[in-house]
């Protein structure tokens, strides 16, 4: 491929962004002590006019968390990526990295600007919240002004020193973009995550210790929860971006750069999502731990028809991921062996799908539930309980991850001795782990509440045993595979990749959605069971006011999104043009 | 250009779709609980009837509990529980067992289910010690004989927590006047803290803004009488039936007041009636 030469784009201002937004909250605990001596020291809450304080928080805050999520993720995968190329001595990886990484310049503006607007507005129009949670965690601001200024330096550092230094200089640098990326997140993951599951404090709220109210409860399982998620998110966003490019490419050779570009988004999302919903798992079991009013809040009472709306969401990602691979196999000579096995995959997802996206009771008129005999369907109500829904959910990863592996495999045929042992082998692990999958749901219903719930492990346990033990024997059994024919990059139908835009939007969407509960469930808390919310705002708005707030969210992402998109195409096209 | 246009209204409509999703789900608005009130001078069944209340309200209790005597839960259904209270642990008698129960719910835990219950006493819940007074005479009504006053003592009871519920008197239950008309019974119910007559937006529980166009007058009845027999769908089970009984209605409530409420919801058909 003749691919443009890299150069970068003028990007000063945000590093200004980046320093002022950094001094802001490094100078918020020296502001906060002024407050009480000044005018206006013993104001609770400030309103915002038009959508109220609540609301502007809720969008700037998701905002400033989706190109966050960005930033954090697109150098785990930049790095791997050029790391795949140094070893391997193949360019492509290394363009492939620069190509994600140049959306990272504009996004860390966009990201930075979107901090400072949110820290301003908490401080201004929560000024009692902020006084407090800044008595609680003092010099962790320092700290993360120190590791934010650390991060743009190494940022910029890994984007302009692209083939200007050593390439071993340059994986360094990168690494430490990653770790100064992943500290930030876990300091921000302690503010947060206090507020739902304070500790480290006395009963009066007082400081206790600092270590203990940073190591709270949801701490650690929100920190690998948000770390998985972001790299979803980070990999759809980028997935999107190879779309778009491909999309308006000119020659066969961008579409298939553009091609690669977004399967490799993709497919980083795609397994990042996978072990998510166990991550989850994780931290809905740390909120019970913490509190069974918190998780019953959450997944029993006001909040239950959310995991409806998000069963619609990760259930329409599973069938996106899904129909791009199927679409995706199409460019491979040798994959029409496995397309008489889509049909079967499909109905799995489908029924999966169903099964998670069914409520435990109806909504139905009085004249339909006196005819079903109350509120819960007498058939369909059996699958609106966990028992049914944690064997969909399981079911579901391990379909997906079937067409992945019949992807993996499209153009191979394996030329090992063994290669008829390792496929009953593979076929069997996956036999029995969806019988104990089936098995361990249906149990479910039989048993005591606290007997059911320890299941879940198992059929997680289960599922991950098989997709490990199963890609092991893959890797081993297609290891010098006789190859079929080659991928024909760039021959993909166009609606693949309006597959990738619906991956990243509704990828977008869920993220709106579980902050909302996420925040949600303190109910009239600003810190759970210690600092009660007595604004005007302090009650749970609908769903479907929650549904818009989080839709307008994710438009105003995507034009912003655009935005960068944009500049970033700015960046090579000088150089297109010469190249052309 | 063009392919940007298409991106834009693809996001667009994918948008759109999800937000449509979340209209198609109960609507339901939780509030903050107000705060119960316990008068000093309450009798036994004062407190049933204000224990109620605070089960259904600030409690919190129903969140996780039920009442309706299935078993399978994921907490102890409380239906009887003020028969079985006396029996749960040697020893103790039921107001013993129940204030354990609120104060230290985690020192006893009812075989098949898992300790987690928050102290009633502490945060987020925080009632007062007269309030779970209240609270344990209103269990002791489910199957059992309340007999708890305000003078009940328990080790559990301190003299900080002591207040709380204030000294004024609780709204006492409505006067069985008979010439009460369908909006003197509606306030004098207090349906209206769980039920809209002006918006069709769901409260705690379904709006009545249009009921009269939705159910017959049998349904409405129907749906008084027998709450738990058709829950709408998104709202919690027990709750009418338990904030019903806290004000007294089915004790004071007479035929032709029943007549009147339910002629008076029928008239409700959302057109400004």
């Amino acid at each position: 491929m003749n691919l443009p030469e890299r150069k970068a784009p003028y990007v000063v201002p945000s590093c200004l962004i980046v320093i002022g937004a950094a001094f802001l909250i490094a100078g918020a605990p020296e502001v906060l002590a002024a407050v009480p001596q000044m005018p206006g020291g013993d104001v609770e809450y400030r309103a915002f006019p038009v959508v109220g304080s609540r609301v502007a928080v809720w969008v700037v805050a998701q905002l400033h968390l989706m190109f966050a999520a960005f930033v954090l993720a697109v150098p785990m995968f930049a790095l791997t990526i050029e790391f795949i190329g140094y070893r391997s001595g193949d360019d492509r990886y290394d363009q492939l990295a620069y190509d994600f990484t140049k959306l990272l310049s504009v996004s860390f503006s966009f990201t930075a600007t979107l901090g400072a607007m949110l820290t301003f507005l908490l401080f201004i129009l929560y000024p009692r919240l902020m006084e407090y949670l800044v008595s609680i965690f003092d010099w962790t601001f320092v700290l993360y002004v120190s590791v934010f200024f650390l991060e743009a330096v190494f940022l910029y550092s890994y984007y302009y020193g692209w083939g200007k230094m050593p390439k071993g200089v340059h994986l360094l640098v990168g690494l430490g973009l990653n770790l100064v990326g992943i500290v930030i997140l876990f300091i921000a993951d302690a503010w947060l995550t206090f507020m739902n599951s304070p500790s480290g404090i006395d009963e009066t709220g007082a400081l206790v210790s600092t270590w203990d109210a940073i190591n709270n409860f949801t701490w650690m399982p929100i920190n690998i929860h948000r770390l998985i998620a972001n790299i979803c998110f980070g990999g759809s966003i980028a997935g999107a971006y190879g779309a778009y490019k491909f999309l308006g490419a000119r020659t066969d050779e961008e579409r298939a750069h553009y091609d690669w570009m977004g399967y490799i988004g993709n497919f980083i999302a795609i397994a990042a999502l996978l072990p998510l919903p166990f991550a989850g798992y994780w931290l809905g079991r740390e909120i019970y731990a913490f509190s069974q009013s918190l998780g019953i809040a959450l997944m029993g009472g006001t909040f239950s028809w959310l995991f409806i709306i998000q069963a619609v969401l990760i259930g329409n990602l599973f069938l996106a991921a899904n129909y791009y691979l199927w679409l995706s196999m199409e460019r491979i000579h040798g994959a029409e062996r496995y397309r008489k096995f889509i049909k079967y995959l499909l109905a799995s997802v489908t029924v999966c799908f169903i099964v998670w996206a069914t409520p435990h009771s109806l909504v139905a008129t009085v004249e339909e539930a006196r005819a079903m005999g109350g509120s819960h369907h007498p058939v369909l109500s059996v699958l609106g309980v966990m028992s049914a829904k944690n064997t969909a959910v399981n079911i579901l990863i391990l379909t997906t991850y079937l067409s992945f592996l019949f992807y993996r495999r499209a153009n191979k045929e394996a030329t090992v001795s063994w290669a008829r042992t390792g496929k009953l082998v593979q076929f069997g692990i996956l036999a029995i782990v969806v019988g104990i999958v089936v098995f361990l749901g249906v149990y479910g219903y039989f048993v005591e509440a606290s007997v059911r719930i320890g299941l879940s492990i198992p059929q997680v346990g289960s599922v991950l045993f098989a997709m490990i033990s199963i890609t092991i024997i893959d890797i081993f059994m297609f290891k010098d595979a006789k190859v079929l024919g080659p991928i024909a990059w760039g021959k993909i139908p166009k609606r693949a990749q309006y597959t990738l835009f619906f991956i990243a939007i509704t990828f977008a969407w869920t993220m709106g959605l579980m902050g909302y509960v996420r925040s949600g469930i303190r109910q009239h808390w600003h810190v759970y069971g210690v600092m009660a919310d007595t604004s005007p705002d302090a009650f749970i708005p609908s769903l479907g006011y929650a549904a818009n707030v989080v839709s307008v969210t994710v438009l105003i992402f995507f034009t912003f999104i655009a935005i960068v998109f944009w500049i970033t195409s700015l960046s090579g096209r000088k150089e297109m043009e010469v190249g052309g | 250009m063009m392919n940007a246009v298409k991106i834009f209204a693809f996001t667009i409509l994918v948008v759109l779709f999800y937000s449509y999703v979340g209209q198609m789900v109960p609507q339901t608005v939780t509030y903050p609980p107000d705060d119960t009130e316990i008068g000093e001078d309450m009798t036994t069944e004062e407190l049933v009837e204000v224990g109620a209340e605070i089960v259904s309200g600030q409690g919190t209790c129903l969140s996780c509990h039920t009442m309706s005597g299935e078993t399978g839960g994921r907490f102890p259904d409380l239906a009887g529980i003020g028969a079985a209270a006396g029996q749960r642990v040697e020893g103790m008698s039921d107001v013993e067992y129940l204030g354990q129960s609120l104060y230290e719910p985690n020192e006893f835990v009812v075989e098949g289910f898992l300790p987690g219950m928050p102290p009633a006493a502490q945060p987020p819940i925080s009632l007062s010690d007269r309030q779970i007074l209240a609270v344990i005479a209103y269990l002791q009504s489910l199957g059992g004989e309340p007999t708890v006053t305000l003078g009940t003592e328990l080790p559990w009871q301190s003299e900080e927590n002591s207040g709380g519920g204030g000294s004024e008197a609780a709204p006492a239950a409505p006067a069985a006047a008979q010439d009460m008309s369908g909006q003197e019974l509606y306030d004098a119910y207090a349906c209206g803290t769980c039920h809209s007559l002006t918006e069709p937006t769901p409260m705690i529980g379904p709006s009545l803004y249009d009921v009269g166009s939705r159910l017959s007058r049998d349904a409405i009845y129907e749906a008084i009488l027998e709450p738990d027999a058709t829950v709408a769908e998104g709202f919690q089970q027990g709750l009418m039936a338990a904030q019903l009984n806290a004000t007294g209605f089915y004790d004071n409530v007479s035929t032709s007041q029943l007549r009147t409420l339910v002629e008076f919801l029928a008239q409700q058909t959302g057109e400004g009636s």
